[in-house]
């Protein structure tokens, strides 16, 4: 559990706590003898002292119940892990955030055609007889001139409208156009499961502290959720494919089916402690790419970490189908690419941690003949051959 | 004789920059110091208290040094750039143009506006107060070449009556013993009302059926408050989310010492004043730990990891039925109140003011 932050000490006099039958506004009247005997679930730190770390410690205590209360709660079914989740999403139903694309553009258009009609007919109801009798004297003698104006007015406001449908209606076409040349789904064994990799010891070490929720872009099976779970830490994850994360919804994690880019895009600014990015993020074509850093940047908190794992495009093009690496439609970067676009960002990168997949062959025993040359010419062989083509950046947004 | 002058944007009255600025003059004032207040537009009951900020050339002496009170974009910051006094920023932090995407374009714009002119001024200034740790950080990162942490001025004797009676009685009337959580801050996206409401329902659904969440500030992001209200409506809360606005001080004091819990889902706060209000009423606080709120709070409240709703209504439920835990929270708000005093902190800005001014320093 996270700590509380230490509070100054204080030359203000202590007020004594209260007991349990006393309202807040009672406390003054209350001893702290009071307080200590009759609540022995509450820590038993006597409030009569400014011991900064017993406060603290009383606190971090609490903390830890209510945090084992939510998780009872959760195992319960009380809370289930689902239901967070629906009520972000009922939320979107009323955020114009939550439109998206043409959703958006459409629903715009609508509140534009609502907007065109001007109506006339001006309500003539009155408290008074006589109000309502003047109202319609009023309404009938300025009609003729409000009819000219108005007509004017709908001209204008339809003809605006039916600009905005013709760019929309464009807008869809151009759409549908670069739709056809998007490039083939990429088969789901190329895209690495998360938990199941070497870096999942790695990126859990490098969350420790957060405290605010952590996001697993391409979760898979939640291997790399749970994994987080289990360090005490608050991760959900999403993923694009519902085949893909049945394992993670048959144990109760909270995964959603979407992609990062669109579920990033309704997520509140600065409401993420961190995000870890894996998969996909390989094959982002550049505008996506910097479509995702955008995202990453704005709804990581100032201070939280971005876990993003990948692989050297040399590994990559050793390790993927020759129909994948021509159809791929991005590139993987270098760990030193990634350090350059984060760091005109605003993150701090720390040195990327190595691994996955070694390629170099092993020296052969020294007890055989000719071990010396053999050994020599692997040696040289290895020079050659890829060592560990993945990497671990890790980056922490400081502004 | 040597002068620290104050530029605001806005002098408003009942606003906390505006009560700040006019009670900074008048401890300037106090300490012999010429001081006076030069503003983009001033409130009618304050017009005369305030100087139109393109007049100062016409005034400027040696020796003076102009204290800018920066919480939102203004020609004054413009102005104050092409001048060649001492500037001093008291940056009260401005809510990042992120947080309001697809909600409201022109404030958007309008902060992001601003956050370029404290960029443009922050390099500028000899110094840089802030009302928070948060805050002043925002400034050394934005190269201003010296920060200290002053809090907001707030003198809350003064400015939180005791509460009505009447309000009280009306409010509790309403709601017999429901739990009752509370937010004071106006209803913008950084202040997460949303997570609010969704905070109140699980709260509903696991501890207290009849509870409810009054919600105090102005709509001034009007298609996100109404979402939020939709968002209840839609859940079964329309009656249980009440919004009180334009109260007086002493119906918001009621609304105070009526609340159960005060609960703080704020994604961005440079300080949070209501955090101060509801030390002095006595109700515990549960916040979510965010920009400032942690560093305001200190161990007056419980601070939440997170705003997951279930952990906020599992937070607010340990609150209400411990009342050990309720009581310890009110006392260590009051005693962090005491850190907030208005005597300390007019003493400390007199002395950093002082330093900048070549004034010996007053002791705090």
């Amino acid at each position: 559990m996270p700590t509380s932050p230490p509070t100054p000490s204080s030359d203000t006099p202590e007020v004594p706590g209260s007991s349990p039958a006393a309202a807040p506004d009672d406390v003054a009247a209350s001893t702290p003898d009071d307080v200590a005997a009759s609540t022995p679930d509450a820590g038993g730190v006597a409030d009569t002292t400014d011991d900064v770390a017993a406060r603290v410690r009383y606190l971090d205590e609490v903390m830890a119940e209510i945090d084992a209360e939510v998780r009872r709660r959760r195992a319960s079914g009380d809370l289930p892990a689902g239901l967070e989740a629906e009520l972000d999403e009922l939320f979107l139903e009323f955020s114009p955030v939550g439109l998206q694309g043409r959703a958006r553009l459409r629903e715009t258009l609508a509140l534009v055609d609502g907007s065109a009609y001007v109506d006339i007919a001006v309500p003539t109801a009155s408290n008074m007889a006589v109000g309502a009798y003047v109202k319609r004297l009023i309404r009938k003698g300025l009609g003729w001139y409000m009819n000219f104006v108005v007509a004017q007015i709908v001209k204008f406001a339809w003809s605006v409208s039916r600009m905005f449908h013709v760019v929309v209606d464009h807008i869809e076409d151009l759409e549908a156009a670069v739709e056809t040349h998007r490039s083939p789904d990429l088969p789901l064994e190329v895209v690495p499961t998360p938990g199941a990799a070497w870096w999942a010891g790695a990126a859990v070490d490098a969350l420790v502290g957060v405290t605010d929720r952590v996001l697993v872009a391409d979760c898979g099976d939640g291997a790399l959720v749970d994994a987080l779970g289990a360090a005490g830490l608050d991760a959900y994850g999403v993923d694009p494919s519902d085949l893909v994360l049945e394992p993670a919804l048959a144990r109760g994690l909270d995964v959603r089916a979407e992609g990062t880019v669109a579920h990033l895009e309704v997520v509140a600014a600065e409401a993420l402690g961190a995000v870890v990015l894996t998969g996909s993020v390989q094959w982002l074509r550049p505008n996506e790419r910097e479509r995702l850093l955008d995202l990453v940047g704005t709804r990581l908190a100032v201070g939280g970490r971005l876990v993003l794992h990948s692989t050297t495009p040399e590994g990559w093009a050793a390790s993927v189908p020759p129909v994948v690496r021509d159809l791929a439609p991005g590139r993987p970067l270098h760990a030193e690419t990634w350090e350059h676009l984060l760091g005109t960002r605003g993150f701090a990168v720390a040195a990327p941690v190595r691994g996955g997949t070694d390629r170099s062959l092993a020296r052969v025993g020294t007890g055989t003949a000719d071990a010396d040359t053999v050994n020599a010419a692997i040696d040289a062989l290895n020079q050659l051959l890829p060592g560990p083509t993945e990497y671990l950046v890790v980056a922490t947004r400081e502004r | 004789m040597t002068a620290v002058h104050q530029f605001v944007p806005a002098l408003l009255p009942r606003d906390a920059t505006g009560d700040h600025t006019r009670a900074l003059r008048d401890a300037l004032r106090a300490e012999g110091w010429d001081s006076d207040i030069y503003v983009e537009a001033a409130h009618d009951e304050l017009s005369h208290e305030a100087t139109y900020f393109e007049e100062y050339p016409g005034r400027a002496r040696p020796g003076d040094v102009l204290l800018y009170q920066l919480g939102t974009s203004s020609p004054v910051a413009d102005f104050l750039l092409g001048r060649p006094e001492p500037l001093v920023l008291d940056y009260h932090n401005v809510t990042p143009a992120s947080f309001y995407d697809g909600w409201e374009a022109h404030t958007a714009d309008k902060v992001a506006l601003a956050r370029e002119q404290v960029a443009a001024l922050a390099p500028r200034a000899v110094l840089g107060i802030a009302d928070s740790a948060f805050n002043a950080a925002e400034l050394a990162d934005l190269g201003c070449p010296a920060t200290e942490v002053v809090p907001i001025l707030v003198d809350l004797d003064t400015t939180a009556p005791a509460a009505d009676p009447d309000e009280r009685a009306r409010l509790s009337a309403r709601h017999g013993d429901a739990t009752v959580l509370l937010f004071v801050g106006r209803i913008s996206p950084n202040k997460s009302h949303e997570r609010l409401v969704a905070a109140l329902w699980c709260y509903r659904r696991l501890y207290d059926p009849a509870a409810r969440l009054h919600l105090v500030g102005p709509a001034v992001t009007p298609d996100y408050a109404a979402a939020v209200f939709a968002y209840a409506d839609e859940l079964g809360l329309a009656d249980a989310v009440v919004h009180g606005e334009g109260l007086t001080a002493a119906e918001l004091a009621a609304w105070y010492e009526d609340a159960d819990v005060f609960v703080c889902l704020s994604r961005h706060e440079g300080f949070c004043i209501p955090l101060l209000e509801s030390m002095r009423a006595g109700t515990p606080i549960v916040a979510l730990d965010a920009g400032a709120v942690g560093e305001t709070l200190a161990d007056a409240g419980l601070l939440l990891p997170t705003d997951r709703p279930g952990t906020v209504a599992a937070a607010v439920d340990r609150v209400r039925r411990d009342p050990h835990l309720a009581g310890r929270l009110a006392t260590a708000g009051r005693r962090r109140l005491g850190d907030f005093a208005a005597t300390t902190t007019t003493a400390r800005f007199v002395e950093v003011l002082g330093g900048v001014a070549g004034r010996a320093p007053v002791p705090a």
